[in-house]
């Protein structure tokens, strides 16, 4: 695939994450559908303003802890019967309750690696080229104390002098044009 | 635009809602109908035996609700958090029910006879002789005689409940007092609680172990785990948490606590809850592992107590009850956010902290040890502790329509006014 070229976007700056939820508020109102936000910690009125959608991480988690579940008292079940069938205490070999520790720690393992590499695997990180980081401002401020709304030029709306007009309606620090 | 605050103002009166009147006028209702069944079931048996051992449920229940919220209230002194700021004033006015705890107490302390099998063996060697108790009774009998007692009991007791009431009474006192002196004064105010509270949790946790001992677990006089006190105490936060997330959410249907209840904060309380949840039944379990490890003559009886002649039943449906449908509920996310359901969990929560304590008490008495039979005399745990925790929430709302339920001369209330999406 040859590189693309041309514009990215525009990307607002916010000085306060009131102002960007309200901006993206308004953007998806407008009809806006491709846009995003970027902010230093989590804002979760962002997210929901640009309608953010549900994802499949949850299920991930529930069918890696479920196996872990199963992997683990199955392995235990399997060595105190079959494999290698101890006498301890004159406890029978099948000794359910003495199962469940181990059980439930691969539980949480299983259930907190498939959280973190699900997440991974269904947001696309690594990533390793973003055409934001072209903006200095984006570079500086998106970690620290900026909040960023991009509306992006796959947007069917999107004309570069049109949207830059109407981002400003929003007063931002500033618009500025992504490059890819 | 940019620089505009979109905080909210604090309603003009902080006051709580007329309503609360209303709860209070149907918690009286229900405690008046349950009471009346409870005296039919006891006519119905024709003993009070069963009347008794509810009663100590019910004492329980309301201890945990009112001893267990004077306990989290000196814990959010420490922790501080918008929670914290939330829950203050409910947790107060739950703390302030202690009279009404100790007179139940009383009545546990005038049938210590029929309730306690220490209190009814005076003479060892001939009850042994009789057959009335076994030579592990009696052997236990005698060796604990000097902490079970009656003398000891009751002064035990009393002295719990008078440092409970020293907590109470200083921490409502200086609540009041310190919304009535300037913000200025706040760090003093902050550091001045903490000071109060952080000690206060150490001798709460001593005293309602020894409470937890000599109420409950005393029953059987043979048996003893480390973790009973800490069982109660996680088996209150556990309660409590939920009392408290139903009120909040009660008062959320008008102001003042209409603007102060945000999502976040009522997510937070969701969260804070199922950690208890999980907590909960470590402890529970983890007890009930060592000691089906061990495998001792000494200690196992109190479990096979439980479990042979159908108790099985019991204890699994309490494993569902109070862990397993709480842990899958408080997983979701959408459940801890929404107030409807939020609240629907909480009270089943409360159901099954009863439910758990019937396991817990029933089985301690000859006649349902491995024995788990239908008499009327059974149902009175259905009445008694329904009857006496609905005449605590009465009382609950009375206390909590005596002062505002906001404390305001504190640093979160600006940052609980304002949007959601300002705080990280």
């Amino acid at each position: 695939m040859p590189p693309r070229e041309g514009t990215y976007g525009l990307l607002a700056e916010f000085d306060t994450p009131g102002d960007l939820v309200r901006a993206a508020r308004q953007a998806r109102q407008d009809g806006w559908r491709r846009l995003d936000c970027y902010t230093p910690y989590p804002v979760e009125e962002a997210a929901e303003a640009i309608g953010f959608h549900r994802n499949k991480v949850p299920l991930v988690t529930l069918v890696g802890g479920l196996m872990g579940l199963a992997a683990m008292f199955s392995l235990e079940t399997w060595i105190s019967t079959l494999a290698y069938p101890l006498n301890i205490g004159g406890r029978p070999t099948y000794s359910w309750p003495a199962f469940i520790v181990p059980a439930y720690e691969w539980t949480i393992l299983f259930a907190g690696l498939s959280a973190a590499f699900g997440m991974l695997a269904l947001n696309g990180l690594p990533a390793l080229y973003h055409p934001l980081f072209n903006a200095p401002n984006f570079r500086d401020g998106a970690t620290t104390d900026k909040f960023f709304l991009c509306l992006e030029a796959l947007d069917p709306k999107f004309d570069l002098k049109e949207t830059k007009v109407y981002l400003e309606s929003f007063q931002p620090v500033s618009v500025v044009e992504v490059e890819y | 635009m940019a620089h505009e605050t979109h905080a909210k103002t604090l309603p003009a009166s902080l006051g709580a809602p007329a309503f609360v009147d209303g709860w209070k006028s149907r918690a009286l209702m229900v405690g008046v109908v349950f009471s009346v069944i409870a005296a039919g079931l006891a006519f119905a048996d024709g003993s009070i035996e069963h009347v008794l051992r509810a009663w100590v449920l019910g004492l329980m229940m309301t201890f945990g609700l009112s001893v267990g919220g004077l306990a989290l209230l000196m814990v959010q002194y420490c922790s501080g958090g918008k929670w914290g700021l939330l829950l203050r004033r409910p947790l107060e006015a739950m703390s302030r029910t202690l009279p009404l705890v100790f007179v139940y107490w009383v009545v546990v302390a005038l049938e210590l006879k029929r309730l306690y099998l220490w209190a009814q063996v005076s003479d060892v060697s001939a009850a042994l002789k009789s057959g009335f108790i076994n030579e592990i009774q009696a052997h236990a009998i005698e060796f604990k005689r000097p902490m079970l007692n009656p003398g000891t009991f009751v002064w035990v007791s009393l002295l719990c409940f008078a440092i409970w009431a020293f907590y109470t009474w200083r921490l409502n006192a200086l609540g009041l007092q310190r919304d009535s002196d300037s913000p200025s004064r706040t760090p003093y105010w902050i550091k001045k609680l903490e000071n109060i509270s952080g000690p206060g949790i150490v001798v709460y946790s001593l005293t309602m172990t020894a409470a937890a001992i000599y109420w409950v677990m005393s029953m059987d006089p043979t048996w003893y785990s480390s973790v009973y006190g800490l069982l109660f105490l996680v088996g209150q936060g556990y309660m409590v948490l939920a009392f408290s997330i139903i009120v909040s959410i009660g008062l959320s249907k008008a102001e003042p606590f209409r603007t102060v209840l945000r999502q976040t904060e009522q997510h937070d309380l969701g969260k804070f809850m199922f950690a208890f949840v999980m907590l909960n039944i470590y402890l529970a379990f983890g007890q009930f592992l060592i000691i089906w490890s061990g495998n001792l003559p000494e200690e196992i009886p109190w479990y096979l107590d439980r479990i042979r002649g159908h108790w099985g039943v019991i204890i699994t449906l309490d494993f569902m009850f109070h862990w397993l449908i709480p842990f899958t509920l408080l997983l979701s996310r959408d459940i801890k956010r929404n107030k409807k359901r939020l609240v629907r969990v909480c009270q089943w929560m409360i159901f099954a902290k009863a439910f758990d304590l019937f396991w817990l008490i029933e089985p301690n008495y000859k006649d349902a040890a491995r024995n788990l039979h239908f008499s009327w005399g059974i149902l009175e745990y259905a009445a008694v502790p329904v009857a006496m925790t609905s005449f605590w929430v009465a009382y609950f709302c009375m206390q909590l329509k005596t002062r505002p339920v906001v404390q305001t001369n504190d640093p979160h209330v600006a940052e609980i006014l304002e949007p959601e999406h300002v705080h990280a």
